[in-house]
């Protein structure tokens, strides 16, 4: 609600610039299009795990090889005072032409450029073009920030199928309005393709390792071994090295104990000579959207929108030691998202509807090649996943609203499994979350919210937790206005 | 038989492309974000323009979704109005970047923004400590004075000739004879008003102050953009204690608060509309009429 401006700050540089008449014109009427907006998002919960079952959905964990996953999630929250996901904003304008945002994460330990793009404001036609680092515009959630979201935790579908920052790349977007009465808008992307092999611990590019080693190591270790139980007699010690490394020495340093092993590990597979592939360039990603919402009058607003991804290579290397198995090839997404609003006309929200839905599907078409001295093709198999979410939140009270959230992952479930070499069909996972929340003034919210998790390992075997929230968020400064 | 057909097929094209409407001759699509900004278009615009209003006259234009609907018209519009001072801060940028759609990009002439053009009172938001509502530029509700509705008609058709100036002397004869009507029924209107005061909800109503002989002694939000809390109502009820006046609220505001005072203070409670209900002049006297009649006649 806040514009502030860096007039002030700029007064100078303007003096500097009245110094010489020709550059001064040149400014003139420029200044107010120097317009930055600075907004800060704080954020910090209390979490209880009242009960404890399974870390992570059967098919979505490391390949499941019963090797300790502990609390292997990004995000994951401790027991007790945490400081959340906070976020510092810049959003400036170069005046007609484009808008810029730099959006940069950080937690207690760790920073991050989240976003940084431009967007052409001056294009005719409807015509729009994204460059830079930005969340993909497929699906609904994946392109919100945390502090926009009802619920105070990523869905599953859209964590274990994009990642802790959900489909997050490098790359460009173009897109169109359509100039029709029904809003409708068309769009492709072309990304870098670093994190969309679409499961998020089947790491993407060619032996890239890309960094998935999602180690946390030290002090998370809950002892949660649900897996099928052949520990390939890997040392895995404390340290969760669920990575790429294959014998060549350059483990980073995966035991840091606190979370974001971001590694970029190159250390491909020189124990067992190199990739039984080769490596296609990046980008490697490629996506296109379509989102349409019809004018429902003044109290109802919907949109709906499908969405579809293209990665050309995912691949994921095991190391058993005295041999090993990759899997290659390419891999597909689609999705449905709908986003449904209701206005009941009152203050604070009371008796407002938000009501929101996702599905998306997830295939991979891949190749398996043994190692026993040298890599050798074996069959092809087709990996299958899904996963979706509803979740609907009603403005109880002013300024109070109340919601429920229901999520199913894996409704298809068929990944690659080795000794015997076939697509297994594990297990579906649930998660059921209910909140409340209250928003004491508008950039502030409180929240308290309760998830059963109902995860199923790889062996079949169910186990249900119970986590407890209460989050806090504010927004401070000038916070720009909210898609829809 | 086969020329008669292709003339055929030349005169369905012909008339085809003479249906199409024409840019330089289609109306001038005016989106405007509240009705009372529509009202003005669709005075001075006359025939020349077409006007799509964003907010609901009903609906609070704070708090708004930047919705697909709204990205919809953005997207078909050669003009948009905005009363601005952080009126629409919460959705019209989301809105307007999502429509793809340079002329409604901010800064450029066919974006027009009342707040900008119109001297305006003060927001108590500009003294008050930083929480609910931000109005750094002043209090954006100058729909409720018909005088700077006037002006602002006026500057509207300034700034239409600009764009269109094949139809100049139209838009100033119309926003002319707007503004006149507009002088002289407030003018009439106030004659009829008793000098009094008035609580209000939110500085919406502030602006009646400026053509009614009433004085807003307070507010049921403790700031602007908070609800009324117990204490802020005691507070009040204890400054106006044996005081004579009259509360007034919006449609869409709680009525709990105005409900308090009327037991505690014995002083009569209104909702009022803020926005016509039709986004012309006639649906806009309808409205300074219902002000008028929510107050104390002399």
């Amino acid at each position: 609600m806040i514009k502030k401006n860096v007039k002030g700050t700029l007064a100078g540089l303007t003096t500097a610039a009245l110094i010489m008449p020709t550059l001064a014109m040149a400014e003139s009427g420029g200044e107010r299009d120097w317009d930055i907006d600075v907004s800060l998002i704080l954020e910090g919960f209390y979490f209880n795990e009242v009960s404890s079952g399974n870390q992570t959905p059967a098919g979505f964990s490391d390949h499941d090889h019963g090797h300790d996953h502990g609390h292997d999630h990004d995000h994951s929250l401790s027991d007790g005072f945490n400081l959340g996901h906070s976020e510092l904003v810049i959003e400036s304008r170069l005046g007609d032409l484009l808008d810029g945002t730099l959006l940069i994460g950080f937690d207690e330990d760790h920073i991050e450029v989240e976003e940084a793009y431009l967007v052409t404001r001056a294009l005719p036609a409807g015509f729009q073009l994204k460059g830079g680092k930005f969340l993909s515009d497929v699906g609904y959630m994946n392109s919100r920030h945390p502090h926009d979201w009802d619920f105070a935790d990523r869905p599953l579908v859209n964590r274990f199928l994009f990642g802790d920052h959900g489909l997050q790349e490098t790359g460009l977007q173009a897109s169109w309005v359509a100039p029709t009465r029904t809003f409708t808008r068309f769009g492709v992307e072309v990304l870098q393709g670093d994190n969309g092999s679409f499961n998020r611990f089947m790491a993407a590019g060619g032996g890239h390792g890309n960094g998935h080693d999602h180690d946390h190591g030290g002090g998370h270790d809950h002892g949660h071994d649900h897996g099928n139980g052949h520990d390939h007699g890997h040392d895995h010690g404390g340290g969760h090295d669920h990575g790429h490394d294959h014998g060549g020495g350059h483990d980073h340093g995966h035991d840091h104990g606190s979370g974001h092993d971001h590694d970029h590990d190159h250390d491909h597979g020189h124990g067992h000579g190199g990739a039984p592939y080769s490596q296609q360039s990046a980008p490697r990603l490629f996506t296109a959207f379509v989102k349409t919402g019809p004018d429902l009058g003044p109290d109802h607003a919907l949109q709906l929108g499908a969405s579809t991804g293209y990665n050309r290579q995912v691949s994921r290397v095991e190391d058993h030691g005295h041999h090993a198995h990759a899997l290659e090839g390419d891999a597909w997404f689609a999705g449905l998202d709908l986003a449904y609003r209701y206005d009941a006309g009152r203050a604070y929200g009371q008796g407002d509807w938000r009501v929101t839905s996702e599905y998306f599907h997830v295939w991979r078409n891949l190749d398996e090649h043994v190692e026993h001295g040298s890599w050798e093709k074996r069959e092809s198999h087709r990996e299958r996943q899904d996963g979706m979410y509803l979740e609907a939140v009603y403005g109880v009270a002013p300024r109070w609203q109340a919601g429920l959230r229901t999520e199913a992952l894996g409704l298809t479930n068929k990944v690659v499994d080795f000794h015997p070499t076939e697509v297994e069909s594990l297990s579906t996972s649930y998660r059921h979350s209910a909140q409340v929340t209250f928003r004491p003034v508008e950039p502030v919210f409180l929240r308290a919210q309760l998830s059963q998790n109902d995860f199923a390992a790889a062996g079949g075997e169910r186990d249900r937790g119970l986590e407890l929230m209460f989050q806090v968020n504010v927004a401070l400064g000038a916070h720009g206005a909210h898609r829809f | 038989m086969r020329f008669m057909r292709n003339r055929g097929v030349g005169a369905l094209a012909l008339a085809l492309l003479l249906s199409l409407p024409l840019p330089a001759l289609a109306a001038l699509n005016i989106v405007a974000t509240t009705a009372s900004l529509g009202m003005l278009a669709n005075e001075v615009g006359g025939e020349q323009v077409s006007v799509t209003v964003l907010a609901a006259p009903d609906r609070d234009a704070h708090y708004l979704d930047a919705r697909p609907s709204f990205m919809a018209a953005l997207r078909r519009a050669d003009m948009l109005l905005e009363v601005g001072a952080g009126l629409e801060e919460g959705w019209l940028p989301a809105a307007q970047r999502g429509a793809a759609n340079p002329a409604v990009n901010s800064g450029r002439e066919t974006h027009f923004v009342g707040a900008s053009i119109l001297p305006l009172r003060r927001s108590i938001t500009m003294d008050g400590p930083n929480v609910g509502h931000v109005h750094a530029e002043g209090n954006p509700h100058f729909n409720v004075d018909p005088m700077r509705m006037a002006s602002l008609g006026e500057a509207l058709a300034r700034r239409l000739a600009r764009l269109d100036p094949a139809h100049a002397e139209a838009y100033h004869a119309r926003a002319g004879a707007l503004a006149e009507t507009l002088r002289e029924q407030t003018r009439q209107l106030a004659e009829g008003v008793a000098e009094q005061r008035i609580v209000v909800y939110h500085e919406d109503l502030d602006y009646l102050e400026e053509w009614l002989p009433v004085e807003v002694v307070g507010y049921l939000e403790p700031a602007p953009g908070i609800p009324p809390s117990a204490r802020h109502l005691g507070e009040l009820v204890g400054k106006l204690q044996g005081t004579e006046g009259r509360v007034l609220y919006a449609s869409f505001q709680p009525a709990k608060g105005a409900e308090f005072l009327q037991r505690q203070l014995g002083w009569p409670a209104t909702s009022v509309a803020l926005e016509p209900q039709t986004p012309t002049l006639e649906g806009y006297l309808a409205l300074m009429r219902d002000w008028v009649d929510a107050l104390d006649a002399r």
